[in-house]
């Protein structure tokens, strides 16, 4: 489905300029984080019919007005750096570039809260707290490129969840367009909860005040174990010390790292962990716990040495993706306790070829990248069996009560999983009466009909062939 | 002995698009945060040259494709942001020369591009003016330089065509050579036989010119039997430094400095002084062309340090995260509005520190803060860090 005439010539008019329809920019925002084999795209329209580069809450409200009245489907997109297919078109329509969104910074001192357009990247936000004193409490590992506004209607945990939480509790308030083309702002957690992880499905966010902390500074502790067993004792006795931020590689990933950044640290599972610390006491009160914590769940303290700059390195370990020719890539939310089982099975399934990287998000829960890495450029088949498997991993995770990290379009149809049965009540409801033609971003969150199949859901076949095939 | 050829320097640059890992992190790129679309994000560029260089493209997509990608590519300072973040180790900058090479090679530079590029090629400077105005910066500070022009010595200052011909630049080479004369250290200049270094017509990805180019000034140092090369321009540095190299092969065997590292290695030997205190705060900015292309990092911040009590104060985007002045690339001929929107951010900065002097070590970046400063109507000094070095020495 191409733009009809009508649709075209309305956003034409009221949007000119901000409207690109060449080959070329549709090409380029046809795609997100995750490059998906081209098997896997005949069950979708990514390429999208134009793209409009917004800059303010009224570009957002024309939109909306003209989609709704020429029934043409949205998808927003920030930086694109999410690999679940949320910012890519299902079935055409346009994509919303929020990137082009008027900038604006305001630090409230007193509520240690800042007001930012949604457009922000971090690292340009954290670079302006930090002259005046703050910091974020929580933030992606995506620093360098994702965007506030992304990283809310993605749903995410980040670095320094494990003390503050993950997006949900950063915000004071949310300002959204609404569907329907009313700007609404939202500050009881109730309304706020229903846009993390909507996917831009109820609406657009155009403001969002986020709660800051001081800038107090780090210290960081490494200490490794030999066993899945003994991490997750580790990380059992470590959470109660209530860090800031804990970080954990599997061997076959360390030794990558080694290979990567010029590194010896031991081959075994490292996990790297961070507390704020004021002063002198209660650094060495954090390294006296800290020893305490190892020592009680069978773990080696890491030489100091090594730790400090570790550090830096988390931002950078995508970097170790490039000394491979393809990869797969997946993510999934586990509970703390008796997951050792789960990392087991991933170790024994792909022999040790899996490489993981967690990071605890909260005093119970850790997110979990899982790597699959390759010295061959894949085919389009092979990727998609490996996606397939790993989608598989992901969902087969129940046992554990394991989660995928978000919906977007792959894992759509999961969201009751991730977020509650009452919440998926609430937000179909909402989704009804805010959207009632399903334009903001359709195919996300919730799953979307297979074009050429219209009785069956993109969920239903995705697992079908993810059981089928394995 | 070793030449290249063009095709010696020249990269894959489809099979590096190809392992793009699309984290996005390029996207702190200067041009592409003020521009939006995703068409000047380094990572789409990668994807545009996907499309453009894949075998089999149909020449109607190629033709598209080209339109909106020799535009991005025109629109890039060459300030190496997203080469320094890539998690990939994507050679970026390569690649860029290479695209715009490729677009020379089609005919599709624009015209006040190509009217550099011929200026350069008839005149051997930026300026189109005559070889032997090359010596007017000398003649306007009184300076007498005959003694000095094409005498055999280990050391020859490159003047550099912004310093020898801009009227803004006028203190940058007299500065050098006062410097060098009351440390007594024993200098030629190549005078009216200095040609462009030919960086402007590297980066519009002139290869074969720029090569004649640097063959003239490797000639005319050998006849002098030069051994260093001292220069305070950042462009001319970078291009002794990484392109001659690349061009010339091993035949290129000249240490090559930057004032600030000549003045650095002068203070250590007790040659130079720097006694004159100055009351007001300096801040530098590293130019994008010393940092990140050539790790140049602390020889600026050692010679101003050593100003007895100095009030130095770093900028909040300092050493390898410095903001581009949005006028490398030459950018300045492409869009001089988008130049001013990226320097914009710069002068906030330089609002930000409070300074009273900025120092520099470049000649295009001195050209645009001067410009960003008056436009914003601040109370900044922006000066060439060779004019500072010689204030600090006492002289007025
Ligand atoms: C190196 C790397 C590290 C990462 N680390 C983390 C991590 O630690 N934690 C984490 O959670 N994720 C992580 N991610 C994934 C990703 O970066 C985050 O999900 C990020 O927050 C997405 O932000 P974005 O700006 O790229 O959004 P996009 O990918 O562009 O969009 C994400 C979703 O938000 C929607 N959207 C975008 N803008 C708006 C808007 N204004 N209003 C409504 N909807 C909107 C889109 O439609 C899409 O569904 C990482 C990715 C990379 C590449």
């Amino acid at each position: 489905m191409t733009l009809k005439k009508k649709a075209r010539s309305r956003f034409v008019r009221f949007l000119g300029k901000q409207l690109r329809e060449d080959r070329t920019t549709l090409q380029i925002y046809s795609r997100d984080m995750a490059d998906l084999p081209s098997l896997v795209s005949i069950f979708f329209q990514n390429i999208p019919d134009g793209v409009i580069l917004a800059s303010s809450v009224k570009d957002i409200q024309t939109i909306y007005s003209v989609a709704n009245e020429t029934k043409t489907p949205i998808t927003q997109r920030a930086a694109g750096t999410a690999g679940l297919g949320g910012s890519i078109t299902y079935k055409k329509g346009l994509v919303i570039d929020t990137k082009g969104f008027e900038q604006h910074y305001l630090v409230n001192p007193l509520d240690q809260t800042v007001v930012v357009s949604p457009s922000y990247v971090f690292s340009d936000l954290q670079r302006k707290l930090k002259l005046e004193g703050f910091s974020l409490c929580s933030y992606p590992s995506s620093y360098h490129s994702a965007t506030i506004g992304g990283w809310i209607a993605h749903g995410g945990h980040g670095i320094g969840s494990a003390q503050y939480g993950g997006v949900l509790e950063q915000i004071v308030e949310i300002e959204v367009v609404l569907p329907t083309g009313h700007l609404v702002k939202y500050t009881e957690r109730d309304h706020i909860s229903l846009f993390v992880g909507s996917h831009g499905t109820l609406g657009t966010i155009t403001e969002v005040t986020l709660r800051v902390k001081f800038d107090i500074p780090l210290k960081h502790q490494g200490c490794t174990f030999d066993s899945p067993k003994e991490l997750i004792q580790g990380l059992e006795e470590i959470v109660r010390i209530f860090p800031y931020s804990v970080w954990f590689l599997n061997p076959e990933h360390v030794a990558l790292f080694n290979e990567t950044f010029g590194y010896n640290l031991p081959i075994r599972y490292v996990a790297i962990i961070s507390k704020e610390v004021n002063f002198e006491e209660e650094e060495l009160e954090f390294s006296r716990l800290f020893n305490n914590a190892v020592r009680n769940a069978g773990g080696q303290i890491l030489d100091r040495r090594y730790t400090e700059d570790i550090w830096q390195f988390r931002f950078k370990s995508f970097s170790m993706l490039k000394q491979c020719k393809d990869f797969v890539v997946s993510e999934v939310i586990l509970p703390i306790e008796a997951s050792d089982k789960y990392i087991r099975k991933l170790v024994s399934k792909f022999k040790g070829n899996i490489h993981l990287e967690g990071e605890v998000i909260s005093p119970t829960h850790y997110a979990l990248m899982m790597y699959l890495l390759y010295d061959e450029k894949l085919s389009s088949l092979k990727k998609t069996l490996l996606n397939l498997k790993l989608f598989n991993l992901t969902i087969g995770s129940k046992k554990v009560k394991g989660t995928p990290y978000s919906t977007g379009l792959w894992f759509s149809g999961y969201y009751g999983k991730i977020y509650g049965k009452d919440e998926l009540r609430r937000y179909k409801e909402f989704k009804k009466s805010v959207d009632p033609k399903n334009i903001s971003n359709p195919g996300k969150v919730l799953s979307p009909k297979l074009r050429f199949l219209p009785i069956v859901s993109l969920k239903f076949a995705v697992r079908l062939a993810s059981r089928l095939i394995l | 002995m070793f030449m290249s050829s063009s095709t010696d320097w020249q990269v894959d640059v489809l099979e590096f698009a190809q392992k793009c890992i699309y984290c996005g992190y390029c996207s702190l790129c200067p041009t592409y945060k003020e521009l939006k679309w995703e068409t000047y994000h380094p990572r789409g560029i990668l994807e545009q040259i996907k499309l453009y260089f894949t075998e089999g493209t149909k020449e109607e997509v190629k033709l598209d494709t080209s339109k909106s990608l020799f535009e991005a590519i025109f629109a890039c300072t060459m300030c190496k942001m997203c080469e320094n973040i890539c998690l990939a180790d994507i050679p970026l900058l390569k690649i860029w020369e290479q695209i715009r090479q490729e677009s020379f090679k089609k005919g599709r530079w624009n015209p006040s591009m190509l009217s550099l590029y011929n200026k350069v090629k008839d005149t051997y400077n930026i300026y189109g003016l005559p070889s032997e105005d090359r010596l007017t910066w000398a003649k306007m500070s009184g300076l007498v330089m005959t003694r000095r022009t094409k005498k055999k010595a280990p050391l020859a200052y490159f003047i550099g065509c912004q310093a020898a011909y801009s009227g803004k630049m006028g203190q940058v080479a007299p500065s050098v050579v006062k410097i060098l004369r009351k440390t007594k250290t024993n200098f030629t200049i190549l005078g009216t036989d200095e040609w462009c270094c030919g960086s402007p017509v590297f980066l519009a990805g002139g290869y074969s010119v720029g090569k004649s180019f640097a063959k003239h000034n490797l000639d005319e140092l050998k006849k002098l039997g030069v051994k260093r090369l001292v220069t305070a321009c950042s462009g001319c540095y970078r291009t002794f430094k990484i392109v001659y190299p690349r061009v010339l092969g091993d035949s290129w065997d000249i240490e090559v400095l930057h004032i600030s590292e000549l003045a650095n290695e002068l203070i250590k030997a007790g040659k130079l002084k720097l006694k004159h205190k100055f009351k007001e705060k300096i801040t530098f900015k590293d130019p994008c062309e010393l940092v990140r292309h050539c790790e140049l990092i602390e020889a600026p911040r050692d010679v101003i340090n050593s100003i007895p009590n100095v009030r130095f104060e770093e900028l909040p985007s300092n050493r390898n995260e410095a903001l581009c002045c949005g006028g490398g690339g030459l950018l300045k001929l492409n869009d001089s509005e988008l130049v001013g929107k990226v320097n914009s951010k710069l002068i906030s900065e330089i609002e930000y520190s409070e300074a009273d002097i900025v120092a520099n070590g470049c000649p295009t970046c001195l050209d645009t803060i001067m410009t960003g400063v008056k436009n914003k109507g601040l109370d900044v000094e922006v000066i060439d860090i060779a004019e500072l070095i010689l204030r600090a020495m006492g002289d007025k």
